[in-house]
Order: structure tokens, then C-alpha cells, then sequence
């Protein structure tokens, strides 16, 4: 019988299929909903060490083509997700990555040693928010030192926990930036954050509409430049590829893992799907693997590249 | 009107007091009794609102002053625009001999529940509750039509809270279901009730929301993950079963919840 189970980094999943982070992410009840619609893994919505509000509204928007966010990073701080990761652990099996952002380097050093208390499977570093630019200026993810610099601090503070570096397209080569993450010491390249930032304007008003006036693009119309993506990062680095960007359904998925992925993240499709998202993705898989009369993913992982 | 963005010029705005206002929009998309909409005052804020009512292409939204969106809100001339999306969420059934019974600022969305029952000639009994005469909604149209009102003091209708007048309302007559909109301890105290009498709820509940989309996972329960946003804010019995906070104060913009409880603060 064909099967979806994979492993990454070590990790085991029962599918390939991941809750990306920033998408119901924020509870452990939810995460939990989220894994009995079935998904393999799930994503905490992006911490820091102090809590954060976030930017006001309109802060999501959905559009033609996908939808466009500015949230502004807000989360309860790291200890309250320690907690989070805790409670889910006592209701679910499936893994739990937690995703950490912060302001610098030697911050990034310490959210990680806080997130690691509680013990996730995976530590998701968000060097690639594209909406906190005028706190933080631009992405350390587009620079090649910095991303560097913060896995080094990151892979020593994370213990024993995989470290997965969350990239992004604006960067001068994501492939490049994928292999200085693995020769610095990674475990797994996410990829990709959301595209831009772009922007929306009300016409009515005359202005833009998110409060933030702009935000990262995520959904549909950015699947292409994520796979892309993936299989430039799969060309230029051995580490497993965690791919995420505007998949939507198996096919989608399928096109991930033939241009490298070992997992597929499903975000914004929540939306246009439902929470059933997940296992509906399942089910076209695994009518992908019959179609090519194989047994499990990993025979048609990279198959791209031949 | 649908889930994108669109502005809408105000048509007109009724003063019930200064401190509390129906705004009307010309908006024909279908809006369901209990199910709300967001509203975006440019260069402020969007926030969740319910529906009072929707008749001849109108749409009405009454909102109370209460902290920095709301008291804003209330400057909103004839003309001005702001953004309206939705409809969201699931909202009330319409159910013959239902007792509806709204609290506080929960009479808006029941009023909208209430009227569409009477337009579509279903017999429903309605129960209004607030602090005092001064904070009954639609106080008027309500008195004018003999509607059964309560008061914590007294000072208009008959004197008490609403979970006793319902009590004794249950143990007189007889209804089909109870559907409420008002504060979570009107709710969690009207669910009980209606466990003793083995009657069905519909009731309306609010959380924090950003997105009202279901993609955020701001607003959703403990216990169960449900997304008040999409699966709510109308809520049965059966889908209130595994939720753990209920009367607890909600999780604020952050995701943590506080020691407090904290007023609206829209």
C-alpha cells in the first residue's frame, strides 16, 4: 500500500504535509484541530522573547490571487509559546516546530535557548518577515553574514533540536544563501517566507489598505516562484528542503517534492479549503504515487532534476 | 460587499444617544442574522461587527462608544467611507418559538434575528436585559412594541438579571430553542439553563480577531480549536462541549490570556 510517511532531519511524520507558521498557529487547541484534519507536523505562529501586539487592522487581506499580510509578528513571547508547545504535547503525537524571530543576532541566540526548554521538534528561524521592516529594517535573510551569523548562534543554542533556517526569494541567491545556512550549520532550509512586500490600495479613500500600508504576498499567485526556489536551494545544498509557498493542493505538492522537498507547508489554502485542507492534499497524493505506481514519496523526491 | 476590501460611503447615521448610533450602508449582499462584518475606518483600525438589521438593500450597524475605534466611529457623517467586508461566520438560525434574548450591546445582532423572524411571519418571543433604562438598545422601538424588558435597577421593565427572568420564562411557557447574544456570563449562564430544560442554543460569542478568515487562529476556543471567526460566533451546545474557556478573560492581540477579564475594546 502506497503511504505518505516521511522523515526529516530525523523527524518522523505521518504525512509530508506541515501547518506553516503564522497560519492557526497561535493555540495548541487549534494546532491540534489542525493535525486531526491531517496534517503530518505543525508550525507555531513566529515568537519573541517579549510579547507583541502586532500591527492594527486591516492586517490580512485576501485578494484575486492569493492574499496580502501585514500581522506585524504578533505573538505572547516565547515563555507563553513554551507553555503552548506543552499543552499540545499532552493532546497530540504529531511533531510541533516552533518558529522564532528577533531583532539580532545575539537575540536570536537567546529566543532560541528559551523555545528549546520546551523541547519542539523542530526550532524554525525566521530570518525572512518581510513586515517589520521599518522596526527592523531589511530582512537579515537577505544578507549572507547575517543569516550566517544567526544560524551559528542559533545550531549552538538549539541543543539537540534540528535548526531550520526559514528563507527568503529576496535575497541575491537563495540557492547560495541555502548552502551558507548548511556549511554554518543547519538542518533544514524552509523556503519561502511570503514575496515582497506588495501593496493594495482602496480606491475609494486613496489609500493603502493594510495599516501597514504594505505586507508580504502569500497564496496561489506565488507558488511558481517558490518552487523555483526549492529547486534551486535542492541544486545547491544536500539539506532537507521544508517547502512552502502557495501550495494548495497535491499537485502543488507533488511539483515540491519532485523538485526536492522532503515536507510541503500549507498556509494560506486554509483559507480557500478549509481547515480539510490537509487531508483533501493527502488524498491527491496519494493518487500521485499510484499514478506513478510507487510505494512512497521519497521515489519521486528530487525526480524533477533528472 | 464580499471578503475583500471595499469602501462604502455612510447614507445615513440615526443618533440614539450620543453615545450610541445606527450607521446604514447601501449594501445588498445577503447578511445572516448573527453574522458579522469588519469595519476599516482608514488610518485607524478594523474591527468586527454584528449586524442589526438588512432590509431594502440597507444594511445597519449600531455600535456603542466605548473605547478608541467606537468613540471614532461615532464622528461618522452621511458621505464619509469606510471599508466594509464579510458577511463572516455562521449566524442564527430563524426557529419557530424561539426565545431570543439579547444582553448589553448583544441586543444588535438579535434585534437583526428578531426582525427577520417577523418579516418572515415566524413567531418568536423576544427578552431584552441591560444595566439600566439608559442602556437599553432601540429603548423606543422596543417599549413602543411591548417587548419584555429587563434591568439589573429596575429603571425600565421589571427589575433583575436576564438568566432569572429566563428561568421563569422556561418554567411558564414553553420554547423550541433559546438564541443569545450578550456578555459570555449571560451566555454561559443561559447554556446551563437550557441543559436543565433540554432545550437547544444558539449562542453568540466574541473573541479577539484579526483576520476573521480563519487564517489567523486568533480567536480560536481551548479544548475544541474552534474558530469563532468561521465555525462561530453562533455556537450549539454540541460544539461548546470540549471548549475549556468559557468565562475566562479572552486572549488579547497577542495570543496571551490575561488575569483579567478585559471590557470590549473596540
Amino acid at each position: 500500500m502506497p503511504h505518505l510517511k516521511v522523515q526529516m532531519a530525523g523527524i518522523s511524520m505521518d504525512s509530508p504535509l506541515v501547518l506553516a507558521s503564522g497560519v492557526l498557529g497561535v493555540t495548541a487547541s487549534s494546532m491540534r484541530r489542525v493535525v486531526d484534519h491531517g496534517a503530518g507536523a505543525v508550525t507555531t505562529k513566529s515568537c519573541s522573547i517579549h510579547p507583541r501586539k502586532g500591527h492594527p487592522g486591516p492586517c490580512i487581506i485576501p485578494y484575486e490571487h492569493g492574499m496580502i499580510n501585514a500581522v506585524g509578528l504578533s505573538n505572547p513571547g516565547v515563555d507563553a509559546v513554551v507553555n503552548e508547545i506543552r499543552t499540545y504535547r499532552d493532546e497530540c503525537q504529531a511533531p510541533i516546530f516552533a518558529s522564532v524571530f528577533a531583532g539580532s543576532v545575539e537575540e536570536f541566540g537567546k529566543v532560541t535557548r528559551r523555545i528549546a526548554a520546551g523541547n519542539p521538534d523542530l526550532i524554525e528561524v525566521n530570518v525572512s518577515c518581510p513586515n517589520v521592516q521599518s522596526e527592523f529594517g531589511a530582512p537579515f535573510g537577505a544578507s549572507f553574514e547575517d543569516t550566517a551569523a544567526i544560524t551559528r548562534i542559533v545550531k549552538k543554542n538549539a541543543g539537540k533540536i534540528p535548526v531550520a533556517m526559514k528563507l527568503t526569494v529576496h535575497c541575491p541567491s537563495i540557492g547560495k544563501m541555502a548552502k551558507v545556512c548548511e556549511d554554518n550549520g543547519a538542518d533544514v532550509i524552509t523556503a519561502i517566507n511570503t514575496v515582497g512586500p506588495g501593496m493594495l490600495i482602496d480606491v475609494g479613500v486613496k489609500r493603502p489598505i493594510l495599516s501597514n500600508k504594505m505586507g508580504g504576498v502569500s497564496g496561489a499567485g506565488i507558488f511558481p516562484v517558490a518552487l523555483k526556489a526549492v529547486w534551486e536551494i535542492h541544486r545547491n545544498c544536500n539539506l532537507p528542503i521544508l517547502a512552502t509557498g502557495g501550495v494548495s493542493n497535491g499537485n502543488e505538492a507533488a511539483q515540491m517534492i519532485l523538485a526536492g522537498a522532503h515536507a510541503v507547508a500549507i498556509g494560506s489554502a486554509v483559507y480557500n479549503r478549509g481547515v480539510e485542507v490537509f487531508q483533501r492534499v493527502n488524498e491527491e497524493l496519494l493518487e500521485v504515487l499510484e499514478l506513478h505506481e510507487m510505494e512512497r514519496l521519497d521515489d519521486l523526491r528530487g525526480g524533477a532534476h533528472e | 460587499m464580499n471578503e475583500q476590501m471595499q469602501t462604502f460611503p455612510v447614507v445615513e447615521v440615526v443618533e440614539h444617544n450620543p453615545t450610541l448610533k445606527t450607521f446604514y450602508f447601501k449594501v445588498k449582499t445577503p447578511v445572516k442574522p448573527g453574522q458579522f462584518v469588519l469595519m476599516w475606518l482608514p488610518g485607524l483600525d478594523e474591527k468586527p461587527f454584528s449586524v442589526s438589521d438588512q432590509k431594502r438593500g440597507r444594511l445597519e450597524i449600531t455600535i456603542k462608544a466605548i473605547g478608541p475605534f467606537t468613540k471614532k466611529a461615532m464622528e461618522l457623517e452621511p458621505g464619509d467611507r469606510v471599508g466594509l467586508r464579510g458577511p463572516f461566520g455562521r449566524g442564527f438560525e430563524v426557529q419557530d418559538n424561539a426565545l431570543i434574548v439579547g444582553a448589553g450591546c448583544g441586543v444588535a445582532p438579535v434585534r437583526f434575528l428578531h426582525e427577520t423572524a417577523k418579516r418572515m411571519e415566524v413567531n418568536t418571543t423576544l427578552l431584552i436585559g441591560a444595566r439600566n433604562s439608559a442602556e437599553v438598545l432601540f429603548k423606543d422601538q422596543y417599549v413602543d412594541e411591548g417587548a419584555t424588558i429587563v434591568t439589573d435597577d429596575g429603571s425600565l421593565g421589571g427589575k433583575g438579571l436576564v438568566p432569572d427572568r429566563v428561568r421563569e420564562m422556561l418554567a411558564s411557557g414553553s420554547y423550541s430553542t433559546i438564541c443569545a447574544s450578550g456578555p459570555e456570563v449571560v451566555l454561559v449562564a443561559l447554556r446551563n439553563i437550557a441543559k436543565e430544560h433540554n432545550l437547544p442554543v444558539q449562542l453568540s460569542f466574541e473573541r479577539y480577531m484579526k483576520c476573521a478568515i480563519g487564517i489567523c487562529g486568533q480567536c480560536c476556543l481551548d479544548g475544541s480549536g474552534i474558530r469563532v471567526c468561521v465555525e462561530g460566533p453562533v455556537l450549539t451546545h454540541e460544539e461548546l462541549e470540549q471548549v475549556t474557556e468559557l468565562g475566562l478573560p479572552h486572549r488579547d492581540a497577542t495570543g496571551q490570556r490575561p488575569e483579567k477579564p478585559g471590557i470590549c475594546q473596540a
